[in-house]
This record gives C-alpha cells, structure tokens and sequence, in this order.
C-alpha cells in the first residue's frame, strides 16, 4: 500500500465529487449516497461504530440493485467494490482511530505516539498526569505496554526525539512523566489490572520472563489464556532484571510490574531452563498449545583478540551484570578496562565503579559522537568518574601468572568519509601501548544462545543467527511457534521487546480464533480525545522542562541506589502543560497561511509547525498584532485553534494556549456581541477609501437591517 | 452599480416570506444565514387601522461596495460583466470583515462552510435567462427584476395608481 494514501479519505472525496458534479439526479438516489458520505465522513473522523460498515455496504448494494439511474448503480457498485477491497483499513480507522497517513486530519496521530515502538499514547497520559489522574494515566498506558514503571525509569524514549516541543525549546520528559504516574499511582495502591475476559480454556507456554515474554503473558491472560512462563534464571524480569544495572532501574520496580501480571493468573515458573529441566514434549503433554520464544540475547561476542581466552579477569559485560545483578557484589579488580561503546559498556563501567574499582575506563574505537550509547548516561558516567578513550582499538590482552594485567591498544584516526558518508577509525602505525588493567570487560555486542531450542528443528533462522519470523505474525516456520525480543530482533530495547509481546499475544489469539492475520503494519491506537489545558502564552512558553534531581555524585559512586529520584508533583504538573498536544493540532499550518497569506496580518508565529525546517516560535506576539477575526480558527481541521468569547473578551487559543484576548464591543441598540475594536479598526482602515463617514458605528447585524428596512419602509406613521 | 435592480413593490406584499424560503433553500444553507430577508416594520397604526409594512432586504450590489473593500483575500468581488457582488468560496477565509463592513448586513455567515454567503441574484439562474429564485416564487408578483431603468417606470406607475386609490 502506498502509505501516502489514504482509502477511507480517497471514497469520501469520491462520493463527494458524485454528490457535487450533479450527476445523481434521482432523489431518493442522492438520499441514499448522502447517507453514505455520512457514514464515510463519520468513519473518517473517527465517530464510526462497528455498524458503520455494514451499513455503508448495505446502502451501496440498495444503491446498485435499484439502478434508478445508471449513475447510482455505478456509484453503488464502486462503493461496494471499494469497501471490499479496502475492508482492512476502514476496521483499523473505526477501531483505532488513527490514520497513519494523516490524510485523516480528526485521527492523525501524534509524532510522539507513531515514534512509540508500543504505540502508547502519550499526549492523552500526559494530559491525565497534568491532571493528576495518576491511576487513569497508567491505565491508558497499559492498554499498550504492562511495564510504565519500568519504562518510565529506562525507556530509550524514542518518542522524545520526535516531539514537537523540541523544535520550540527542549521535548517534554515523556519517559519521566511515565515513571512519576506509575510510581504514584502504585504508592497509592491505584495501579490496578483491567478485568480479563473470561477463561477459554487454551494453555500457552511462554519460554523467557523477560519484557517480550511478559508483556505476551499479560494480553494473553487478559484474552482468557491460561499463561505460564518458563524462565531459566531465579528471578522475572530477564536483561531487565539481569542486564540493567540496579542504580537505574531497581529490583522492585520490576518485582511490583512482574507481580500485577502474575495476579493476572499467569504462572511464572523460574530455574526451568528449556532442553534441560523441561522439552518442549514435556510441556505439550502438559496441554500447551502454543509456544512463544522470548529467550532474549544473553551471550557476549568476542572480541577475537589474543589472549581473550587465556587469562581470568576477561568477563564478557552480559555475563558481569548477570553475576552483579543476582547478588554477587564482590569487587571484579582494581583497574577496569571495558570495551565498546554502546549502553552495556557504560552500565558495566557505573557499575564497576559502585563496586569499588579504582579506575575505570572505557576503551571505545570511535568518537564521542559516533557513540551509540545514550548522551545523558555518557554525562552521567563522565560525571561519576568513568574515564572514555575514544580512538583507541584492542590489539591484545596480555597477563602474568594467568591474570589478565593490561590490554594492548593502537590509536586509530578516523578516515575521511566513505561511499555511505561513514568515518571509518583507520590504526596509527607504530600507536601501540598498554592500558593497565586486570579486568576486561567485553561490551560489543550480544547474540542469541540458541540451547534449548534443539528440539524445534523446524524453526528457521537468520543470518544474524536470530530467529525468523513472519513480521506481522510474529510466528515462525512452525505452526503454533511463536517468537519475540532480542530473540529475533538481535539486541534492543525494553520497548521494542514489549512491542513484539503485544503484537505476538494479537497473533497467538488471532491464530487459536482463527481469524485472519492483519496484512497491513500495526496502527498505534487512540486511547482518548481529552481536552486541553488553558494556559496564557507567556506562561506557555516560559516553562521549562524541569531538571531531574540526581543522588549526590559520592553516593553515586559508592551505592546501588537510584540515581534519578524523580519528579515532585509540582514540576510533573508544569511538565505536562508544556505539551503542545500534538494529537489535537495537527501542525498542518493552515492557520499560520491564512493568518499571513490571506489575511496579511502576519499576528501567527508558529515556526515549530514546520517539522524538517522549524522557524522561529513566539507565542506572545499573536496578543500585539491579532485582530481576531477568527480566519484561522474557523479553517482548523481539527478544532485545535479556537475562538470564544469568555466574560465580555474574545479568547484566541492554540489548544488551549491563550494567543490572544481582546475587549468585546457591543451593539448600541441591542447589545449583541460585536467583535474587539481592534478588528474594526482593521475594517474601517480598509474601507476608509469608499466610505469616509463609516467610523463610529457599533450597531449588529440584525439591527442594521432592521433599521435600513425601516428606513426603506413606505409607511410613515402618523404624527402624534 | 450592478446592471440590475431588484424592486420591491411594498404595498403588495404580505410578508409571506417564500422569498426568503426560497433563496435559502437555492443556495442549500442551514440554520442562521438568511441572504436576504424581510423585515417587518410595525405594526403601526396608520389612520384607525394596525398596519405592518415589509421591506425585503437582499444585497444592494452597490457601486463601491464597502464589503468588497473589506476583503482582504479578494473573495468579495463585482463580476466584470454585470457587477453583481459574488463571494468566491475557493478565495473566502472566514475573516468576517465583508459582513461587519455591510451597512445593511447583507452578506451572512454561514457556519456550515465557514464562509460569507450573500445574494448574488442567482446569477447562474439570471444568465439562463430566468429570474432570481425569490422573484419567481413570489405569490402576490411584489418582486420586479430588471435594469434600473425599467425600474422607476413600474415604480412610478405604481405610485401613481396608489394616489388614484387614495383618491
């Protein structure tokens, strides 16, 4: 499908047309195509129930099968023909009330919300965290992802980068907005599990309690699916237990997440590796019926170097956070050398540091800016100490008496860019020289360890040594075998993996039902239309995004504490504000057209409507030039722009934001309201050139006409 | 000036408004905007009798209008040919200024489109050679439609038989 084109908006356009060219000229024919530009408009503007469509479709057969003029049974069979075609994506526009391609202007989503692996969506919980509705906000969230603590607390916040506020001044903290309603509403005992649907009896097997295999769990128990878990390590959670260092994200913040699923009724059955203390045999005889693989990645590549296999003292970072993770909190060395540059270094380095290395550094082959790990925890790693050699390749571990005791390195240089724009690190010659160190620790990288899986021959796998799946199924090559997370992804995130559970539960359930497969990529769902916040400009623009409060450094240094101790209430409110609500303004900037182009009035100063090229913004400068005529906000496709009139003033406000206020003037005779004497000083200047003596008159609409008709009257009364 | 004139003859009309009904159902508008009207004038006692008089109120076309002036987007234009006001719904914003400038509040609103809406004398009807859709309707033939200089002829003509009545 072209993504560029949407089928729902095409039809409703098509029938327009009809119904505009004049071609219907049956009336009872017009009648029925009327009612079904309704239908179509409604869908299209995310009114639409389930009936719409069947509807739709019986209308367009009466439509055809009367054939009043041949141009109804056309207009009938297209529309028939069309809906058809197109069933697939008229359901996703009435159930999810998106359309991805924005041709929708009432159901375009926010950036935000598309950047989402999970599809959450974020200005309707961000609005509710303004609100103090704690508990309603992670109940909007969960409808897409079980895990808003964890996710408030580690997420890699894709949406961040996309949000709009950015290109005005700093994005909205969404992930931190997430962490403050979770950790609210669960201290409040507010955070609760939606009611599942009743038990139907089928019995899943989920392998790996990682965030892919739970978040599967979690819609699987809510469809009525009798869920277990197997899971290999003796805690839930998997790399978010395992592989995320407890000074970000602590051990009962996942302990709670993992508890409110398995109140669910979902078993979760820990120590039970696959292939060793249970078979996939084993586990059908028990009843499963379908099997989803969330095995993750928990093996290290190598660096291949000399000497990585003969000393101790190498410990891959998977396996290092592992052992720290599960309780081993002895110090590793004295001296530190982690390899790579990626979030697993920069977690192993921190948490060497807590452990009471001396020194730490990170041996990285390119720049700080090639860096794929995120900025603010390179900051916070630089901050707590960790030292970053950037340029620097591994040549060989050396070591005495079987102990690791330095790393040799070169110094490299980048080379001037290549066909695909990339600065490859080029070795100095004759750079060699030793890092002293008498830990290595490996972070370049993770792969799957496919043990276990021996007895599923007939799952296929990639080149990248990962599982293969069909991407909209989730399902391999084998029947009733499903697969997520890292497993088939190689290694990512938390959110990722969550969105593959939510995609592979769909499947799983739509598989067992028998109902077919969505052909079309998954569409982030509308939870909510809320309203928004009334705030003046200044206050608007003046808001700043709120500084997180940190753990002092020395602490950081020497505990596992977390180290981002979150928002107070006050700064998660003002955060909230500072949301441009993207999935009510569609930033289409016809407003800002109308107001320049048209009106030459130029009172719009809306530069981060522009997403590639963002001008400047200033919301304060509407007030100084606007003359609410009220052009933009009548042409707004979505109601975003709006104008009122409040307590004798006209209000001119951008999704609640205040542009504008002006005095209202009233009518002299019958006390209408009259526009702010600012738009008819506007009008007076225009038509000065043909009515010279027009200043001064407050009179409506109404009364005007009634006085000149009086006027024109031809009877006179009678003197009295 | 527009070429054409629309007169209204008061002593005959009732005030029965199928003119009204007429021109908003032409231009298929909803609640609200009323392109033209008539408004009524009294009543009023005249001798011993309670008389209402009824002025139809459609847009004057005038020769410099003040809503034309007003337009900033140009939407509000006189046709070249016959210099019947017309709106442009394509070039139309919604600013408002055309009916706020209007003296006698001719152009309306129309909440619907989001645009001015206005008596342009159906000129589509005028062109095939018919009258606007209020004059046709017309019960009691109050409505006249013509070039201005035809006009003062049927108005002097009714002055006159008026006087010869009074008489």
């Amino acid at each position: 499908m072209d993504s560029q084109t949407c089928n729902v908006k095409k039809l409703h356009d098509q029938i327009e047309q009809t119904l505009n060219d004049g071609s219907l000229t049956h009336p009872r024919c017009r009648q029925r195509a009327t009612e079904i530009f309704d239908l179509v408009h409604d869908v299209s503007q995310g009114l639409a129930g389930d009936d719409h469509l069947d509807s739709i479709l019986e209308l367009a057969q009466n439509l055809a099968d009367e054939g009043l003029t041949p141009a109804c049974r056309e207009l009938g069979e297209h529309v028939t023909a069309f809906v058809d075609q197109h069933q697939e994506e008229f359901i996703s526009h009435i159930r999810t009330h998106t359309c991805p391609t924005g041709k929708c202007p009432m159901l375009t989503p926010a950036p935000c919300q598309m950047a989402c692996p999970a599809g959450i969506d974020i200005p309707s919980y961000v609005t509710l965290v303004g609100q103090g509705k704690y508990a309603e906000a992670i109940s909007v969230i969960r409808r897409d992802n079980p895990f808003p603590w964890v996710c408030g607390l580690v997420c890699t916040h894709p949406c961040e980068f996309m949000c709009v506020r950015g290109r005005m001044d700093k994005s909205i903290a969404i992930m931190d907005l997430k962490g403050f309603a979770a950790e609210k509403a669960m201290s409040a005992h507010s955070y609760q599990n939606p009611e599942p649907g009743p038990d139907n009896g089928r019995k899943i097997c989920i392998i790996g309690a990682g965030p892919g295999g739970l978040t599967a769990a979690y819609y699987l128990a809510l469809r009525g699916y009798r869920v277990t878990v197997i899971e290999a390590l003796p805690v839930a959670g998997g790399m978010m237990m395992v592989g995320i260092p407890r000074y970000r994200l602590p051990r009962e913040v996942i302990d709670r997440e993992v508890a409110m699923i398995e109140s669910l009724g979902v078993e979760i059955r820990l120590n039970t590796r696959l292939g060793k203390d249970v078979t996939i045999e084993s586990l059908r005889s028990e009843g499963f019926e379908g099997f989803l693989l969330a095995i993750g990645a928990h093996g290290s590549y190598k660096l291949m170097i000399p000497g990585e296999d003969d000393y101790e003292g190498v410990i891959p970072a998977v396996s290092f956070l592992r052992r720290v993770s599960l309780g081993d909190h002895r110090r590793p060395g004295k001296k530190v050398a982690v390899v790579g540059g990626g979030n697993v270094a920069i977690d192993a380095a921190r948490t060497c540091l807590r452990l009471g290395c001396e020194r730490v550094t990170i041996l990285y082959r390119r720049t700080h800016d090639q860096m794929p790990a995120h900025h603010e925890e390179v900051v916070e790693a630089e901050e707590e100490g960790v030292v970053f050699s950037y340029l620097t390749i591994p040549k060989q571990i050396q070591g005495a008496d079987g102990r690791a005791t330095g790393i040799v390195c070169v110094r490299a240089e980048l080379s001037e860019p290549d066909d695909s724009g990339r600065r490859r690190p080029v070795p100095v010659e004759g750079s060699e020289h030793v890092i002293e160190a008498d830990v290595i620790i490996p972070a370049i990288g993770q792969e799957i360890r496919p043990q276990g899986l021996e007895a599923l021959e007939e799952v296929d796998w990639t080149r990248r040594n990962t599982i293969r799946v069909h991407t909209v199924t989730m399902q391999t090559n084998q029947q009733g075998v499903f697969a997520v997370g890292d497993a088939v992804t190689g290694p990512a995130t938390v959110v990722e993996a969550i969105a593959g559970g939510k995609k592979a539960a769909s499947a799983i359930h739509r598989h067992f039902e028998g109902i077919a497969q969505p052909a079309l990529p998954r569409v982030p769902v509308r939870r909510r239309r809320l309203p928004h916040f009334d705030l003046p400009a200044s206050l608007k623009t003046d808001l700043d995004r709120p500084k997180m409060h940190q753990l002092s450094n020395d602490r950081r240094r020497i505990t596992f504490q977390q180290v981002h101790l979150g928002f107070d209430e006050q700064q998660a409110h003002e955060e909230s504000k500072r949301c441009l609500r993207c999935d009510i303004c569609i930033r289409c900037g016809r407003c800002v057209e109308i107001c320049r182009d048209k009106m030459g009035i130029e009172a719009l100063c809306l530069g981060y409507l522009d997403f590639d090229n963002p001008g400047p913004t200033d919301l304060r400068i509407t007030a100084e030039r606007c003359i609410a005529c009220g052009a933009c906000s009548t042409n707004c496709p979505t109601g975003a722009m709006q104008m009122t009139d409040r307590d004798g003033y006209r209000e001119l406000s951008l999704c609640g934001t205040v542009l504008n206020r002006l005095q209202l003037e009233y009518c002299e005779v019958c006390g209408a309201v009259l526009g702010p004497a600012r738009y008819h000083d506007y009008i007076v200047k225009r038509v000065r050139d043909v009515s010279p003596t027009s200043n001064g008159r407050r009179i409506c609409l109404e009364c005007a006409r009634r006085q000149s008709g009086g006027q024109h009257a031809e009877i006179t009364p009678p003197p009295r | 000036m527009s070429k054409y004139y629309l007169f209204q003859d008061q002593k005959r009309c009732i005030g029965c408004m199928a003119c009204v009904a007429a021109c908003k159902s032409r231009q298929a508008l909803p609640r609200g905007p009323f392109p033209s009207l008539v408004v009524a004038v009294g009543p009023r006692r005249v001798g011993n009798l309670p008389r209402t008089a009824y002025t139809f109120m459609p847009c004057f076309h005038c020769e410099n209008p003040w809503c034309v002036a007003a337009c900033p987007t140009g939407a509000m234009r006189p046709r070249t040919e016959d210099g019947i006001v017309t709106v442009d719904p394509d070039l139309c914003v919604g600013c408002k200024t055309c009916i706020s400038a209007c003296p006698w509040g001719a152009p309306q609103w129309n909440p619907e489109t989001g645009k001015a809406v206005k008596c342009d004398y159906c000129y589509e009807r005028v062109e095939a050679g018919l009258e606007p859709a209020c004059v046709t309707v017309c019960p009691t033939k109050c409505l006249y439609f013509g070039t201005p200089d035809e006009i003062p002829e049927v108005r002097r003509e009714r002055y006159a038989r008026a006087r010869a009545q009074d008489l």
